[in-house]
């Protein structure tokens, strides 16, 4: 762009808004209601953030693109708070205070945690994408829950529940596989609290089916060179590893364990799994087994046809293959689309109302997305949205990356496990 | 008051009183006073986003106060200041529901607390100078970072520790407008004990380490003692401030406190000026408003056209990331002494106007 044009239309722009201001007023009077989105796209996450992103971002395109909530405009901003807890702290209050956001959709740990005392005296739903276990307790009914978070919901299952699923596999695994002893179960990942919200949990129920837990293994989340730790790992003769973090730090590990030699199986969190991975650390990733919550770009499900429809919002070619992130942001989405339509006609889009919403329906799917979401039921003292897990293989295969789906484990919603 | 800067000439002092004055004239303590009663009245005119800012200023300041105590006046260095403000978070929260002592006792408590911490990691500073301190100091960030992440009784480990708002007879101060009130008193009350304490014997005898510990030695002052007291005064104010965010939030988490955070409350410092107590407000506003305002331009372009499509968007966001950066190498450049600095110039001009030389 040339730099006359540039001012140019900064001007034009600068106009625009002025007239965009005074109309807001009008305009806010009018059929509408707004969504907060707070991204992270520069910051230590973007990552995967950005992916997430552009599922939640499109969404919200197409939602508005198609009639809204049930002619209801959403408006809706993105803001890039690049992982920096003030910086989410003033969108939040910007957002409440000028645009009377009614509900959230938000990214990592950091913002949502800041943000539960807020968006629960505030009344406005969030939606994150941060699956720490305490957040699925409304109600505090778990004694073992420090902070009810009323307000919070993220489609998937949490990172607890997810790391069980994979014991369970694990366990399965061992048995099909006719090995002898007691597998040994390691969790592997950086001392923060994303790595560490499954680590207690999960280790006590590896203990419950049998597995020896060893003493956890810690990665840094930044990539490095991490042969040290991998030679832990194999002079413990741990079979099977759980790894908390994501990004380039799962990429080092794999890379120095293959260096080493180690012989475990590694499993992954949600995050720590995807083609852009496996694309990264090439030849060297085998039977590598990670969790989603939905199908994959290229499988073939009825909901997809709407996801790629989604997809064009930023990508009109429609060829861009998104992540199983993307779907998750799609997914995170049309739940809260659906409970805003539940609301509408129950009294009326409020923080309220929407989350009254979400309690509306049991094994929901929102319609368009079936095969793509899996059933969820939320609950006024559940917020455990989704027990099952799709547990997938990766392999590099080549550079033609094969993903399949090796089970399905469906966790039962046990008591004990509510928040934790 | 002690500034680096020399004095211009025809300003004379004639006396310890006129040289050591907080408000250096009569209209300057009036103005003070009139800020803060229009602050007072802020929360029934402002909206709750420019509240909220206050506040971010109200707890970043009063931390950013203690570490420019420590490196602008003490010539000391910090890489840790950012885990001394999460730990200030935690034990406030940990002395309230654990001991059940009352928020507004708790945070006080939770200053000294940070302040036994934050001389145990100065500990080394007795000994070591510069760079060496600054890596000493680098290695506390870590531990207590890592501290946090493990300390399940204390911090709550992965799940986090829930802070109750303050509560003063009944009242609770649980909404940003009313939290105004407790983040204005602290802000004034601590920046009014930091300013006295710069022009105390204590204070003095930082300046005088800080300007050349060995003249400062022979002049009979103990380095080790003042050096130690800088670390803990510096790491009480960072409690303070830590204890308020976090009865602000009323949740902390160990994901907010890393080197990031130190490293920004250094940029505060050196953005308002080393050795200056209202510089070190001015850079906290000036760090604090933009992002903010970076923000409000990225917010313009979105609504227009042309503007709201990812592609602008992403590319503005890196923008903004690049520009927060790009301002403090500036500063660093065109204005070593900070905005205190800055601000004394734009004073002098106006004072000489249209006479000025």
């Amino acid at each position: 762009m040339s730099k006359s044009l540039f001012r140019k239309s900064s001007i034009n722009g600068a106009v625009v808004v002025s007239i965009a201001c005074s109309l807001s007023a009008t305009a806010l009077a009018k059929n509408s209601v707004f969504v907060g989105h707070l991204a992270d796209l520069s910051g230590p996450t973007a990552f995967v953030g950005k992916y997430y992103a552009d599922g939640v971002r499109d969404s919200l395109a197409y939602i508005n693109a198609n009639g809204g909530i049930d002619g209801t405009k959403l408006e809706y901003e993105t803001i890039d708070y690049a992982y920096k807890v003030p910086q989410a702290i003033g969108a939040y209050k910007k957002w409440k205070s000028r645009k009377k956001m009614v509900a959230m959709q938000g990214w990592g740990t950091a913002d949502t945690e800041a943000l539960i005392t807020f968006a629960s005296r505030d009344r406005i739903p969030v939606y994150s994408a941060s699956y720490s276990g305490h957040l699925t307790d409304p109600t505090g009914k778990n004694p073992k829950t420090k902070k009810p978070a009323p307000y919070n919901f993220f489609y998937g299952a949490s990172y607890s529940d997810s790391c069980r699923a994979l014991v369970q596999w694990a366990n399965d695994d061992w048995t099909a596989k006719g090995a002898k002893g007691k597998p040994k179960f390691t969790h592997i990942g950086a001392n923060h609290p994303f790595p560490n919200a499954p680590k207690k949990a999960c280790a006590e129920y590896a203990q419950e089916l049998g597995f020896e837990v060893m003493p956890a293994v810690v990665v840094s989340m930044k990539p490095g060179d991490f042969k040290a730790q991998c030679l832990t790992l194999k002079n413990s003769h741990t079979n099977y590893g759980y790894i908390g973090n994501l990004g380039g730090s799962v990429l080092s590990l794999i890379k120095s364990c293959n260096t080493v030699g180690t012989e475990l199986q590694f499993m992954s969190n949600v995050w720590g799994g995807d083609k852009k991975i496996f694309k990264a650390v090439g030849a060297g990733i085998k039977d590598y087994i990670f969790p989603a919550m939905t199908p994959f770009w290229n499988d073939n499900v009825p909901g997809m046809k709407l996801v790629r429809e989604i997809s064009k919002q930023s990508d009109s070619s429609g060829n861009k293959e998104r992540t199983h992130h993307y779907a998750r942001g799609v997914c995170s989405v049309f739940f809260m689309k659906e409970a805003m339509v539940w609301a509408k006609h129950n009294g009326g889009i409020t923080g309220e109302n929407v989350k009254k919403g979400m309690y509306a329906v049991k094994d929901w799917e929102p319609k368009g997305l079936e095969g793509v979401c899996l059933p969820a039921t939320w609950t006024p003292t559940d917020h455990r949205g989704i027990n099952t897990v799709n547990i997938y293989k990766g392999n590099y295969n080549g550079g033609d990356i094969k993903i399949e789906r090796v089970s399905q484990v469906t966790l039962k919603r046990r008591d004990d496990w509510l928040g934790y | 008051m002690s500034t680096t800067s020399m004095r211009p000439c025809g300003d004379f002092r004639t006396s310890y009183q006129q040289d050591t004055t907080i408000f250096e004239t009569k209209f300057i303590w009036a103005a003070t006073c009139a800020l803060i009663a229009a602050l007072c009245a802020a929360p029934f005119i402002l909206d709750e986003y420019y509240i909220s800012l206050f506040i971010q200023v109200a707890y970043l300041g009063v931390a950013a106060l203690g570490l420019n105590i420590l490196v602008g006046f003490t010539g000391q260095i910090s890489l840790g200041h950012g885990a001394f403000f999460g730990f200030g978070a935690f034990a406030s929260a940990w002395i309230n529901t654990t001991l059940h002592i009352p928020v507004f006792f708790a945070i006080p408590l939770a200053g000294f607390m940070t302040m036994a911490v934050g001389m145990m990691f100065g500990l080394p500073a007795a000994r070591i100078k510069g760079l060496y301190l600054a890596i000493a100091t680098l290695a506390s960030q870590f531990i207590i970072e890592d501290f946090f992440a493990r300390a399940d009784w204390f911090s709550g480990g992965s799940s986090g520790a829930m802070a109750e708002p303050v509560d003063i007879f009944g009242f609770v101060f649980d909404t940003d407008q009313s939290f105004f009130y407790i983040a204005l008193f602290a802000l004034v009350s601590m920046y009014i004990w930091g300013s006295n304490l710069m022009r105390s014997r204590d204070g003095r005898a930082f300046v005088a380490v800080r300007d050349h510990y060995l003249s400062a030695e022979i002049m009979g002052i103990n380095l080790t003692k003042y050096r130690l007291l800088s670390f803990g005064i510096s790491a009480f104010y960072a409690g303070i401030g830590g204890a308020l965010y976090g009865h602000y939030l009323g949740y902390v988490s160990a994901e907010g406190f890393t080197i990031m955070l130190s490293i920004q409350f250094l940029a505060m410092c050196i953005i308002g000026g080393l050795g200056s107590i209202k510089g070190t407000l001015m850079g906290v506003i000036f760090m604090v408003l933009l992002p903010e305002s970076l923000e409000g331009i990225v917010g313009m372009m979105k609504e227009t056209d042309w503007g709201n499509i990812p592609a602008v968007v992403d590319g503005v966001a890196y923008l903004k990331e690049m520009s927060i950066g790009a301002v403090i190498i500036l500063f660093l450049i065109f204005e070593p002494e900070g905005l205190a600095h800055r601000w004394q110039q734009i004073k002098n001009y106006w004072k000489f106007y249209p006479f000025s030389y």
